[in-house]
This record gives structure tokens, C-alpha cells and sequence, in this order.
């Protein structure tokens, strides 16, 4: 049986929602430093940058920057090219308001750092509702 | 998410559909926010001057339709920067900026929300010109990352980053970050050891420190009397490579006359220092060009003060640009540079003069650019990330030597402690 760990923490946006994680180290920015319509970051020198978020569980330590934030990854799924979840350590009104406007499963707060745990190609299943994540180590 | 029996009543459109879908939204992000509480706004609001942009979008109502006859917003409502010029159009040369139809149909899509009270400020430096602001302690729902820091620690209102009309019109907002005493208390002792002597001095710093300090709340030391031009350009970078909301400058900012009072009389986690070794840190992620032959030159982010558009054009004065020049401001500003005839000394330069904009949301430049300069951290940073999977070649310095490089089309700028 594969290692799973369990991380607790606070519903955002309630869903469940499943996939390969991927992991940025450093705080993500939006704006036009993201692009809602290809579900990329373009920010110069982000490790994430030009990677797809799509269907992936996208998990990350902070947000950062301009309120552009909101609708760069608020509207994803607009197009289709949003990540399946959301997981940031520490939320404030950029992502709320975020996960908010595309209904994407998110939580925040846990009780262990999803960012410190989880490697990106983990496979890790996200139950909003009930404030758990499962992941599987790869 | 509690709400009162007044906000049930308006959450359950009984009264009023526009109330309804507005709360419908607060408390969706209430609840995402994990607030309590909705709080009353007693300060000001911030929110889109069109029903089909931001947040105030999330409604589903449609602002010219009949369920909006009558509305008027509830408290005092400024708009923020839009993504087209509201002056200066017309001397950028090309389509579909400098076409009238254009413009006309954009500032026709702002009658609706004017109808409904909102002012047509459109600008990220709201707060300098809608002439009626929050005092101390105050509840606000401002927007504009920038403008986060205005509001906090230098009104010593509280918001965070969430102006719309669904708070403009039911006077609340979620209670919760910056609303709340104990998000407002210091965090990182930020010790100043660089002598600060301009603009882009703050505008470094708050490049360094917003990416060390994040979301939390820093407390400044060794700084004396910035101005409003040197707080702007610092708040603009803070909110760069960080979400830094509020802080302190003991016996400026009004929530702390002393470091312990900033800290609530606890410890700080931790304390940064900043001499030029930093500073020169910043500048050397925002100043990256390779090739010195500049093809276009941005001045205005934030938007400029009446005394920034002054220095602009008094270095203009009798030049000649070789490279596109823009220079952005707020509508207000605009009109007292036409007055004075700033824009007329820009445009014989060769220079335009904008508002209400700026390139990033315009999400626009000029045709053929390939080297930039600017004297603003943050434009700077964000244009990058506009022209992917191209590279943008950027130089940064200051105002000065970015009104040189539209002259001479050369970049000759130093680090600063090199001239």
C-alpha cells in the first residue's frame, strides 16, 4: 500500500476534487504575472512558470501582489484551464475571494504545511467539505 | 457566517433584488474568508466604475436594466483604474486606442454606475483626489493593491482588498484581516540603514521588503519624513513581491507613536535590515536589459501627483523624444496639467499624456517594443509577465534617467550609489 498522509484544515470553497499535485515554494502572484486563459504563471523567475495548472491540485504557500489576483485565477475555469483545487498555508482577501469567483475547491489554515508535505506528482484527493486532504505519496 | 435580521431580510430579496444579489456575494466571501460577521461601513468605498469589470461583475445584475432604477449606492464610492484611457487617447497612434468610437463607447459604459452614485476617479490613486476620505479606524472596502496601505497605515481605516458594488450598496462588508485589532499589529522590525533619498530609494525598499515580510505586518525604523510621491512609490512595491496591507512607521503612521506601541508590546518575529547591499538587491531584479538602445519609456505607476507630471515636464522642457514616452496620471491630475500646460510641454517633446490607465491594464505597448524603461517596480515587474513566453528587456531607474533614455534613446542609468 502506497503511504498516506492526512492534512486537516478550513473549507474555503466547498467540493471534492482529485488529481496530481503540483507544489510552488514561493508565493504566487497574479495579475497579468498569471494568464487566466492559458492557467499558467508568467511571472520572470517563478519556479512554476509556463507549467499547466490545469486539473491539477495546485498547493502553495501564499498569495502575493496586485488584486488582479481574484480574477487571474478566478477565472481559470472560464477556460477551462484551472487547477482542480487550491491549497494555500496562509489565504487572505486574494485568494478567497478567488477560489470565491471560480468556485474552485480550496482550503487554507491547516494544521500541517500542505507545502512542506506535499511534492509535486503527489496524487492527492481534496475534500473541501469536510476540511481533509488525502495524499498519496508518489 | 452570522448575519443580522436586517441582512437575513436583504439576503432574502423581500425588499430589494439589487440588495439581495449584492449579500448574495458577501456572504459567499464571507465565508470563504472564515469572518464571523459582516461589519458596517462607516469610511469609503472603492469599487469598479463598470458594471462588467472586478468584482462588482459577480453580481449578475445588470446595471442598465430596471432593477436598477433608483439605486443609489449607500456610501461614498470612488472607482479605481480602468483598462482604457480617460484622456490622452487620442496622441497614442494607433488602433483601436486612438479611435473615437472606442473611446466613446468605454466612457458611455460608465453611465450606468454613475447614475448609481459611484464617482468616475479611475485611478489606482483614488484616495489623492476623491477629496473625502476615512479617518482612523473607520471601516472602508477599498480595491487597488497599492492604494492597501494608504488606507491602513496611513489613514488608519481598515481594509482589505475587496471594494465592489455589493459593498458600496448594502454599506457592509466581511469582518475579518484587516477590520480586526490583532492583524494590524507589527510583525518584522524593519531596520532603514540606507540613507532614502528619493522616490525609487522607496520603491526599492518596498521591492525587498514585501518579499520578506509577505502577509504579515512590518514596522519601519530609520526613515525620517518620506513624502506622499516616496509612501505611494513604497506601497506600490510592497504590493509587488508581497500582500503587505498595513504596517507602521512609529510617530508617522497614526496607529503606533513608538516601536513597543507598534508591536502591541510584544516581540517582533523577526527584524531585517536594509542598507544598500539590499536595496541594490532589488534593483537588480527590476534592471535586467542587455541591450541600451530603448524603444519605449513608462512613467506613471502609480499614477502620478501633480508634482511628479510638474518634474516630468520640466525635464522635457525644449527636448525631443526618439522613443515612444508615456506618462500616466489620474483624470484630475490631468485636467491641472492641461491648465498649467504640462501636456502641452510633453506633447512638443514628442511625449503623451494619459489617465486613468496604465500599459499592464491596458495590456498593451507600444507596437515593436522591445526594450522598456521605467521607473516603476512594479509596472516593471508585471510587463514581463504580460508579453510571455517572450522576453520583455527591462531597465529601471529613476525618473530622471528614464526621461534621458526617451531623449537619447540610450540607457545610462547607475545604481545610485555609483553616481
Amino acid at each position: 500500500m502506497p503511504k498516506q498522509i492526512i492534512i486537516k484544515g478550513r473549507k474555503v470553497v466547498g467540493g471534492v476534487a482529485e488529481g496530481e499535485a503540483i507544489v510552488s515554494h514561493e508565493p504566487v502572484e497574479g495579475w497579468i504575472n498569471a494568464d487566466y486563459q492559458r492557467g499558467i504563471i508568467t511571472e520572470r523567475g517563478h519556479p512554476l512558470r509556463g507549467i499547466k495548472l490545469k486539473d491539477k491540485v495546485f498547493v502553495f504557500p501564499a498569495p502575493k501582489g496586485s488584486g488582479g489576483w481574484i480574477r487571474s485565477f478566478g477565472w481559470m475555469p472560464r477556460y477551462n484551464v484551472a487547477p482542480a483545487a487550491m491549497l494555500f498555508m496562509r489565504g487572505n482577501c486574494l485568494t478567497f475571494q478567488g477560489a470565491v469567483l471560480g468556485n474552485i475547491p480550496s482550503m487554507t489554515d491547516f494544521d500541517k504545511d500542505p507545502v512542506e508535505i506535499i511534492e509535486t506528482g503527489d496524487h492527492v484527493k481534496v475534500d473541501a467539505d469536510k476540511g481533509i486532504v488525502y495524499v498519496i505519496k508518489k | 457566517m452570522y448575519l443580522t435580521k436586517e441582512e437575513e431580510r436583504m439576503l432574502s430579496g423581500e425588499d430589494d433584488y439589487v440588495a439581495m444579489k449584492c449579500m448574495e456575494w458577501l456572504v459567499k466571501y464571507g465565508d470563504a474568508a472564515g469572518a464571523e460577521r459582516l461589519v458596517d461601513i462607516d469610511g469609503t468605498v472603492n469599487a469598479p466604475i463598470t458594471g462588467t469589470r472586478g468584482l462588482t461583475s459577480e453580481t449578475g445584475i445588470d446595471f442598465s436594466g430596471p432593477e436598477m432604477r433608483n439605486k443609489k449606492v449607500k456610501i461614498f464610492t470612488h472607482s479605481g483604474q480602468i483598462d482604457t484611457p480617460v484622456d490622452g487617447w487620442e496622441d497614442i497612434g494607433f488602433a483601436p486606442w486612438n479611435d473615437p468610437d472606442h473611446h466613446k463607447a468605454f466612457i458611455d459604459s460608465f453611465k450606468p454606475l454613475i447614475r448609481a452614485g459611484v464617482h468616475p476617479t479611475c485611478s489606482c490613486t483614488y484616495y489623492l483626489v476623491s477629496t473625502f476620505n476615512p479617518t482612523v479606524g473607520q471601516h472602508c472596502a477599498w480595491g487597488e493593491s497599492s492604494a492597501m496601505p494608504w488606507c491602513n497605515a496611513i489613514l488608519g481605516a481598515r481594509t482589505n482588498y475587496d471594494g465592489c458594488f455589493q459593498a458600496a450598496y448594502t454599506g457592509k462588508i466581511p469582518m475579518y484581516g484587516m477590520h480586526l485589532d490583532e492583524n494590524r499589529v507589527g510583525t518584522h522590525l524593519i531596520k532603514v540603514e540606507a540613507e532614502l533619498r528619493d522616490g525609487m530609494a522607496y520603491d526599492l525598499l518596498g521591492f525587498y521588503v514585501g518579499g520578506k515580510v509577505g502577509l504579515d505586518v512590518p514596522v519601519f525604523t530609520g526613515f525620517n519624513k518620506p513624502n506622499y510621491n516616496e509612501l505611494i512609490k513604497m506601497n506600490s512595491a510592497l504590493n509587488t513581491t508581497g500582500a503587505i496591507h498595513m504596517y507602521h512607521i512609529p510617530g508617522l503612521t497614526p496607529e503606533a507613536r513608538t516601536i513597543e506601541d507598534s508591536f502591541n508590546g510584544n516581540k517582533p518575529e523577526d527584524t531585517i535590515t536594509v542598507g544598500w547591499d539590499e536595496l541594490k538587491e532589488a534593483y537588480d531584479t527590476l534592471n535586467y536589459a542587455n541591450d541600451d538602445a530603448v524603444d519605449f519609456v513608462y512613467i506613471g505607476c502609480p499614477h502620478l501627483t501633480l508634482d511628479q507630471v510638474r518634474e516630468v515636464a520640466w525635464l522635457l522642457e525644449g527636448r525631443r523624444c526618439r522613443t515612444n514616452l508615456w506618462i500616466m496620471t489620474n483624470p484630475w491630475t490631468f485636467r491641472q496639467a492641461e491648465m498649467m500646460g504640462y501636456r502641452d510641454i510633453i506633447k512638443r517633446a514628442g511625449g503623451v499624456l494619459l489617465s486613468g490607465t496604465c500599459p499592464g491594464l491596458m495590456r498593451c505597448l507600444p507596437p515593436n517594443t522591445e526594450v522598456m524603461a521605467t521607473n516603476s517596480a512594479k509596472q516593471g515587474y508585471y510587463l514581463h509577465g504580460l508579453v510571455y513566453p517572450k522576453e520583455l528587456e527591462t531597465w529601471y531607474g529613476s525618473t530622471k534617467e528614464c526621461i534621458n533614455a526617451a531623449i537619447t534613446s540610450k540607457w545610462s542609468g547607475k545604481w545610485m550609489e555609483d553616481k
